[in-house]
């Protein structure tokens, strides 16, 4: 029901603006409530994680000292491997064939373009330019191709013990058989997919 | 032996025993029948809308969007505009779009605008498509199709005359355009069933003199002039959408909520089922706990009954061990009892559960469009059943070792 909440502000939120000549919008920030979808279809299963700055490092001002500055770097190389995030069962055979993550800023609609390196996740070394952010949510996408994908029938995420500060995930599903959604927490950090692929 | 004895004794007692096993079985039923409903509710639920990929509508939670854009209930926030649909519907990724405004109604049964799109794209209950029972869809701007539910709860049928009247509860009707009725759908089972659909240009054409909110009486524009019009709508209230490749459904899911011209909001029918049903699980959990304490209260009265008993069943006590009965026989007895007095509960539940939700069926289907699966018994009842007979076992104990204790210290002779 808080979310509800959430999206009624917005709307009075933009309907208040709606005279002004630019659009105006912003998209929701809550902080312990991280998004994921998950999508599949044939052999390919994607992931694609939203989450906000504090759920990770678990703050979101300026990061301006060098520790700081450390701990991002530190949770952008834990998204890089992304059995520190979720784990898929070994017999589905799934192969990671492509990941992108990124640290994204949402305050300051000017500067998206400057993120583009982090598509390569090799270059962690140089994250200097997100000290500037007040809100900061790190994006992780990973794509698969699976051997089986019908045996996924659960997904795990250690996720919730990677990060100690990690809300709640919420999570929206999307196979063949159709769309459901999750509210995933640390107490039962796992979905079951049972005759949802 | 043991087992005719003790069933004698039993039916020794028909009454009490009797009242035992109705008021056991009752509130056994009661958990069942929660149980039915509960499942039944939500397959049916879930079963409403299949094979759409995304619900858009104006900015709005995703539950509020769905509930009256596919339950027809609650009301839109606001509609979207006829540009926006159009820029979603170029976009590569969506394969098929089916627009929708509702806002008006007749005789209380929402009418919504649609295109033909609609009886092909819309899917229920894991695909099935909606069938034309009778007549054909609609071919003229005054053709309307009912569902099957309109069409039998206002005993109407092919070429029947109908006004749509405008918004859901006003007095103000269209009646200076009156429409007619081509076709009626097969029962589905979904809100179709109560909505009378006409095409998104009738929509248009209704309200061509409504432009200030209100008719003005005399200005009617004539309907031959209306015809000459185009009635290519201004705004929609929702869309249904389909997309070529489901791993793009959430990059477009994002392109529509973050589309700058208009504030709009794109869901996935599943998902948002789901949360709504997360909140009503709390209500539903509430009515099984209920139903699991009545149980439990049955027990004890059973319990209660069975020491009551014992008092006046000291001297059939004493015959028993005259005969040789040990102890322990005694209380093997009142377990055997214990079990007895479940098992029949179980079967007179079933039986009653079966005979109220067969009556009730039909009604609970007209009603609230909850198709109850009558025959089913799951393997969750067995475990409960068995649950049951085991607690039943387990508090007989408690009479049973009082038995013991009383036919030990009696013996042969009782002194009452």
């Amino acid at each position: 029901m808080r979310k509800s909440i959430y999206y009624s502000l917005l709307i009075s939120a933009m309907m208040s603006v709606s005279v002004a000549e630019e659009t105006r919008q912003v998209d929701k920030h809550e902080h312990g409530v991280g998004v994921l979808n998950i999508a599949t279809e044939g052999s390919s299963i994607n992931f694609e994680f939203m989450i906000p700055g504090a759920d990770i490092v678990g703050f979101e001002y300026k990061a301006k000292s060098d520790s700081d500055i450390a701990i991002v770097n530190a949770a952008l190389t834990k998204f890089g491997q992304f059995e520190n995030i979720f784990t898929l069962p070994s017999s589905s055979n799934c192969t990671l064939v492509d990941s992108m993550i990124e640290v994204d800023q949402d305050d300051d609609h000017d500067d998206h373009d400057e993120h583009d390196e982090h598509d390569d996740h090799d270059e962690h070394d140089d994250h200097d330019e997100h000290d500037e952010e007040a809100h900061n949510e790190f994006v992780a996408h990973y794509s698969f191709n699976c051997g089986n994908v019908k045996e996924i029938d659960r997904i795990d995420f250690p996720y919730f013990n990677t990060f100690p500060n990690s809300g709640e995930l919420e999570v929206q599903f999307v196979s063949g058989v159709g769309s459901t959604s999750f509210e995933v927490e640390g107490d039962k950090p796992f979905i079951d997919l049972k005759g949802k692929i | 032996m043991l087992l005719k004895l003790s069933f004698n004794s039993l039916y020794a007692r028909l009454l009490t025993v009797g009242m035992t096993i109705l008021a056991i079985s009752v509130s056994l039923m009661l958990y069942m029948s929660v149980e039915k409903l509960r499942t039944s509710a939500y397959t049916s639920f879930t079963d409403t809308i299949s094979q759409t990929d995304l619900i858009i509508g104006a900015r709005a939670s995703s539950v509020q969007l769905m509930l009256y854009s596919v339950f027809r209930i609650g009301n839109a926030t606001n509609n979207i505009t006829w540009e926006s649909y159009q820029d979603i519907l170029n976009k590569d990724e969506v394969d098929w779009a089916v627009p929708i405004s509702l806002g008006d109604s007749h005789k209380g049964f929402r009418v919504m605008g649609t295109n033909r799109d609609f009886f092909t794209r819309y899917k229920y209950r894991g695909g099935q498509s909606i069938i034309v029972e009778k007549g054909y869809l609609f071919d003229d701007l005054y053709d309307v199709v009912l569902g099957a539910g309109v069409a039998e709860k206002l005993e109407y049928g092919i070429d029947s005359p109908l006004i749509v009247s405008h918004g859901l509860q006003s007095f103000s009707d269209h009646d200076d355009q009156p429409f007619r009725v081509s076709g009626i759908l097969k029962k589905t089972g979904t809100p179709v069933d109560n909505t009378v659909i006409v095409s998104l240009a009738a929509i248009e054409a209704i309200h061509v003199d409504w432009s200030t909110g209100a008719k003005i009486p005399g200005l009617e524009t004539p309907i031959e002039e209306i015809r000459k019009m185009d009635l290519t709508p201004k705004n929609i209230t929702a869309a249904l959408l389909g997309v070529k490749s489901k791993l793009t459904i959430f990059s477009l899911q994002r392109w529509i909520n973050n589309y700058p011209e208009e504030a709009m909001t794109a869901i996935l029918p599943g998902a948002a089922l789901q949360e709504l049903w997360r909140v009503v699980g709390v209500v539903e959990n509430l009515l099984l706990g209920i139903s699991v304490v009545v149980i439990f209260t049955t027990l004890i009265g059973m319990t209660a009954i069975m020491f009551s008993s014992l008092s006046e069943r000291r001297r059939e006590m004493a015959i028993w061990r005259a005969m040789g009965a040990s102890p322990f026989t005694i209380v093997g007895l009142l377990m055997l009892e214990a079990i007895f007095i479940s098992l029949l509960s179980i079967i007179l539940s079933l039986v009653l559960l079966f005979i109220s939700l067969s009556v009730l069926q039909p009604w609970i289907d007209y009603n609230y469009g909850i198709l109850v699966n009558v025959e089913m018994l799951s393997i969750n009842d067995a475990y409960v059943f068995a649950l049951f007979i085991f607690a039943s076992m387990l508090i007989s104990l408690l009479p049973a070792l009082r038995a013991y204790w009383f036919s030990i210290n009696d013996g042969m002779t009782i002194k009452l």
